[in-house]
């Protein structure tokens, strides 16, 4: 039993950091139909900035919204030096057919994947270093018993819930917000009722490097800060979006959460060195079960 | 156009032609360039992998090196257990890498894109995972380790005396001109042509009758057995173990072959080249600079990032696209 709590406690700290991730990648998938395989290295990159900061006796809080700034202007970088110009040239030679309309951008972002960690290299050494925590990481007591719940724990989830609740409010009752699922629903038309999609799109790519900012910013302080240590949460991301049909931010939550509990159950239950295929064998399964994900809706092909 | 034939001896030509170049440099050379030629000859058939997959068919796989493990691991196992030649044990790493090229396909071909790039980044990180699970057969992080042994008598007769890196890249030339050889008619027979209809179109390539599904699996097929291929030459230069495929080893190769132009079998070519040997050229020009070795270490990656970036956005064709375009010019002319 108290293996089970255990499990389920961690699973639910992590399944909300997984959602964080997760959502980072569906709001570029449904603004600018961009999968950002790139997403987890300005997480890392901004970290490292954070990082700095509070070595150099900045207070945490400070280095925090940096950090999350520092992430919206990556984002934006990204898609205004880079996906602006190749969306530009779609019909090029290479790019005028759909499959590689779809598959350029995706090794487009793992080049800037690579020269971020390459960067980060070369600016703090990619040497793996510690990351600190708000509050504190060890148990909370209940009277004599340390439950495997920490107050940082409850922090993370405090974190996630209201950015979950601010985004919903922002893409319910927020101009931008309707034109963001506009565009993300039909371009042409949202284009054509004078939103400029194009700004549109940088906005997506901005949010989303907020949210996988902050998901570094939570994911560190357990597993270190080096150049590769967040490519793990990319895949474990992109399965909980796929898990959540890559187009609903709900989905992407729930499908966080679920990736979450299937990790701790197998650390707990199995070993650490089975996580990998766990996660394999849950995206095969959901691939072939329900490919269009839990929230999502089946695309239908039209000749 | 061109007649079957010509294209038959066209291709031998040219296979003949990349094997006997890279014989003269080989014989030429000092030992560390003829590893690096030795690379250049194993990675090219991975660099065609891709080549055939992703610029032929129109699928991405960012899991070519986690195949290429498999290639790797099958030809270690069958030399080291079942003592077959090195010879019959790269044949038979193409075999089974082929058949889990299959598996993979007959998953890839339900998905697209960034689906597709996603599910192939899970597997090359689960794959080499397997060599901890099964440590006693695979050996763990370690690995097995492997080389392509001593020249037979008969060579040593008729060449001379060949050291152990010579004799590496004598052994990857006939596998990497065959596969020249192969990829060369593939792309011009029938099956490329259907690859790059469905690439191209994939509504308009099944409401024409091709078999959408199938031929993309067969495409994942051939990829994978030429990766098994590059995977089991390039573990046998010492060690076949999970740091020998590492992921960047999948980005590396998808990174050589959109520099040198994705969909040009010289585009491979010139792509390989530039991924062996960027390191050293990038080497050569901070020594002169005197640059830290943080820097200096990291530089070749940002560097082919970089280009890579550039390549995508300036010059998506590559850098074959100049050559190609000259075989154009020619051919419309005729």
């Amino acid at each position: 039993m108290t293996q089970f709590i255990t499990a389920f406690f961690s699973g639910s700290a992590h399944g909300a950091i997984y959602a964080l991730v997760s959502m980072g990648l569906v709001l570029v998938w449904r603004g600018a139909g961009v999968v950002n395989f790139a997403q987890m290295g300005q997480a890392m990159f901004t970290t490292y900035i954070a990082s700095q900061l509070i070595m150099h006796k900045s207070s945490y809080w400070i280095a925090f919204v940096i950090a999350l700034l520092a992430g919206a202007i990556l984002g934006a970088i990204v898609d205004f030096g880079l996906m602006r110009p190749l969306s530009a040239r779609k019909n090029s030679a290479l790019l005028n057919s759909e499959s590689m309309r779809t598959t350029i951008p995706v090794i487009a972002s793992l080049g800037v994947l690579g020269i971020l960690k390459a960067l980060a290299g070369i600016i703090w050494a990619g040497e793996e270093r510690g990351f600190p925590s708000p509050v504190s990481t060890n148990g909370i007591k209940i009277g004599t018993t340390t439950l495997a719940f920490t107050a940082f724990d409850l922090f993370v989830i405090g974190v996630v819930l209201i950015t979950l609740l601010l985004t919903t409010v922002f893409f319910t009752r927020t101009g931008m917000g309707l034109a963001m699922r506009a565009s993300a629903l039909n371009p042409e038309v949202t284009r054509l009722s004078g939103i400029r999609i194009k700004s549109v799109r940088t906005l997506s790519w901005a949010i989303s490097g907020v949210a996988s900012s902050l998901a570094g910013l939570l994911i560190t302080p357990s597993t270190n800060l080096s150049p590769n240590t967040l490519d793990l949460l990319l895949i474990v991301g992109f399965t909980a979006a796929v898990i959540g049909g890559l187009t609903s931010l709900v989905g992407a939550v729930v499908g966080g959460f679920a990736i979450g509990y299937v990790i701790s159950f197998v650390n707990v239950y199995s070993s650490p060195e089975n996580v990998f295929l766990a996660i394999l064998i849950f995206l095969m399964l959901m691939l072939f079960l329900r490919p269009q994900g839990i929230f999502g809706t089946k695309e239908v092909r039209r000749v | 156009m061109f007649s079957a034939r010509r294209i038959w001896l066209k291709s031998t030509l040219i296979a003949a032609l990349f094997a006997l170049g890279l014989l003269i440099l080989g014989k030429t050379l000092g030992a560390y360039n003829q590893t690096q030629l030795a690379s250049v000859a194993t990675l090219f058939i991975g660099v065609l992998s891709v080549t055939l997959l992703t610029g032929a068919s129109g699928q991405i796989s960012l899991g070519q090196g986690a195949i290429m493990a498999v290639g790797g691991y099958a030809a270690a196992l069958l030399v080291l257990n079942l003592g077959f030649s090195i010879w019959l044990a790269f044949i038979l790493a193409v075999v089974i890498a082929a058949i889990a090229g299959l598996f993979l396909g007959l998953a890839a071909a339900r998905l697209t894109g960034p689906y597709l790039a996603g599910t192939t980044l899970v597997i090359a990180l689960a794959i080499p995972t397997l060599a901890n699970r099964f440590e006693s057969t695979l050996g763990g992080d370690v690995g097995l380790s492997v080389d392509v042994g001593n020249p037979p008598m008969w060579l040593t007769k008729f060449l001379g005396d060949i050291g152990i890196e010579q004799w590496q890249l004598f052994v990857a030339i006939p596998f990497s001109a065959l596969t020249l050889f192969g990829v060369l008619n593939l792309s011009r027979s029938r099956s490329g042509r259907v690859w790059r209809a469905i690439r191209d179109n994939e509504v308009a390539a099944s409401l024409h009758g091709l078999n959408v599904a199938r031929n993309k699996v067969i495409a994942f097929v051939c990829a994978s057995g030429l990766a098994g291929l590059a995977g089991a030459l390039y573990g046998f230069r010492g060690i076949v173990g999970p740091s020998v495929y590492p992921i960047d080893l999948s980005l590396a190769l998808l990174t050589g072959a959109v520099i040198g132009g994705l969909r040009s079998i010289s585009g491979a070519l010139i792509g390989t080249i530039f991924i062996v040997f960027l390191p050293d050229l990038i080497g050569k020009i901070t020594s002169t600079f005197k640059v830290s070795e943080q820097v200096s270490n990291y530089l070749p990656a940002l560097v082919s990032g970089v280009l890579l970036l550039l390549t995508i956005v300036i010059n998506p064709a590559g850098l074959a696209t100049a050559s190609t375009q000259l075989l154009k010019r020619r051919h419309r002319t005729k």
